[in-house]
């Protein structure tokens, strides 16, 4: 894949749409993601920032518009085609690469111990060695602070140490872009603050972003821009303090954070 | 009870028993491996394969054992099939038990969440290995048991073999029993054969399940 220039943004968005039979899930997005910025997308459910997320990565098959990483359209053959044919499965899994993803519900493999969660595809997909990867695994472990649960299977992990795992097994890759799917809503909020505080230390270190999340501490506090979704549309995108500020301009975004702050979130 | 009989008929029933073994593992294995042939192919193949896979389904499951072996060892010399018993025995053991494992190995596959194929799509593994090193571990949890309990199943139906005179456990028994006039004690043996063979298999089918689920025990 080619570097685009370091102030090209590293994710281009536009006119993207996505249907779900006659549901209109994502309604002409256009959207840029900046190299190291962090980019968190909130709104109520079913607004569609799952799906938008989802599309970055192709595993929604978005209907129109056009996704790029770095300049390589994402999924799709040529954009231009009607009707599109998806890319080989050898080619997206090239792109895939260098996207990683975190899910809500870990989707951790519970058959595999920390340790092989995260080195299965430093071997079977960058084709490093056994020895390579686990030294390389283990490194991603350490970057999440669990390198004495190597050995456990998910089933004896928290939900933190699990989504930690998780955030590990991606890193791992080497990925140039991150997208997190509500990594923290499955999780007891005791167990909030240590994924967040992981997820703060590869902002801070640079790493590309993009988080659908509906902890709005970590929203207002940690990302560059926040974009707000409703009924599939971009209502807004701004940095947290317009967002979050006492008056935010757009009223649905307003109507959004109105329920955070009666419970003195923001 | 006259068991001094067994001292007679003691080898020709431990034959018969050795070839219930060979029809019912060769039979089952077989069968396993049809079985789970077709719900891949069911799951990843295009649609008219889908369709012909459900119907074969469908009509196997749908017809007696004894049916089918009789159409394929009276049936096949009409479609040039010249089969001898054992061979009969066997292949018609395969036919009737893959769709019954295929539905097995199908409910495996729908048992493991798809998450866990999304993520492993996200690292960029590929469809076989994702098959093979995800999907087919998480899916033995839910399965080895319903797989064991089919093999004990399987173990039975070899009996039915006998009707088309594969010296099986069942026909060497009935020609013990015909030429001594004896019957409690052959059938008392047989029995006692059929059952070593199911506890032999709940045995193994434990142990498959203890190592299946190791990853679920809690530390």
């Amino acid at each position: 894949m080619d570097e685009t220039p370091k102030d090209q943004p590293i994710i281009r968005i536009s006119g993207l749409c996505k249907y779900f039979d006659d549901f209109e899930a994502l309604r002409d997005i256009t959207l840029d993601v900046n190299r190291s910025e962090v980019l968190c997308l909130i709104g109520p459910s079913g607004s569609g920032k799952s799906t938008l997320l989802r599309c970055l990565n192709f595993l929604e098959a978005y209907d129109g518009g056009e996704v790029y990483l770095e300049g390589d359209l994402i999924g799709w053959r040529s954009a231009r085609e009607a009707p599109r044919r998806p890319l080989s499965s050898e080619k997206l899994r090239r792109q895939r690469q260098h996207i990683g993803m975190v899910f809500q519900q870990f989707n951790l493999w519970p058959h595999m111990t920390a340790l092989e969660n995260v080195a299965e595809a430093l071997m079977h997909v960058k084709g490093l060695s056994k020895s390579e990867a686990t030294t390389k695994a283990r490194a991603a472990l350490a970057k999440v602070n669990l390198s004495d649960k190597e050995k456990n299977y998910p089933a004896n992990l928290s939900g933190g140490q699990q989504q930690r795992v998780a955030i590990a097994r991606a890193i791992a890759m080497e990925p140039s872009v991150m997208l997190f799917d509500e990594p923290t809503s499955a999780l007891d909020p005791e167990l909030v603050g240590e994924v967040l505080s992981v997820m703060k230390e590869m902002a801070n270190e640079g790493m590309t972003m993009v988080v659908v999340t509906h902890e709005m501490g970590f929203a207002a506090h940690v990302a560059d821009r926040v974009a707000f979704l409703e009924e599939g549309r971009l209502v807004a995108c701004s940095p947290p303090s317009e967002i979050f500020g006492r008056e935010p301009d757009d009223p649905r975004v307003r109507a959004f954070l109105k329920t955070y702050r009666e419970r003195n979130v923001v | 009870m006259e068991f001094d009989l067994f001292l007679r008929y003691g080898p020709a029933l431990l034959t018969g028993f050795g070839v219930t073994i060979l029809c019912w593992l060769v039979g089952s294995f077989g069968g396993l491996v049809l079985g789970f042939v077709l719900a891949c192919l069911y799951r990843y193949g295009p649609a008219p394969l889908r369709w012909v896979i459900y119907a074969y389904v469908e009509v196997i499951r749908g017809t007696p054992f004894m049916i089918q072996l009789f159409i394929l060892y009276y049936g096949g010399p009409h479609f040039g099939l010249l089969l001898s018993p054992i061979q009969a025995g066997i292949l018609s053991f395969i036919v009737y038990g893959s769709p019954y494992f295929s539905e097995i190995f199908r409910s495996g596959f729908n048992a493991v969440p798809h998450g866990q194929v999304e993520a492993a799509r996200c690292v960029g593994l590929s469809e076989g290995r994702i098959l093979r090193r995800i999907i087919l571990p998480q899916m033995l949890v839910p399965i080895t048991a319903p797989l064991t309990n089919f093999f004990i199943i399987l173990t039975k139906e070899t009996a039915i073999l006998s009707v088309v005179t594969v010296p099986e456990l069942l026909y060497e028994t009935q020609t013990m029993a015909a030429e001594t006039f004896t019957f409690v004690e052959p059938f008392l043996v047989l029995s006692l054969f059929y059952w070593l063979m199911v506890i032999g298999t709940s045995w193994v089918g434990a142990k498959a399940e203890a190592r299946v689920t190791r990853h679920l025990r809690k530390a």
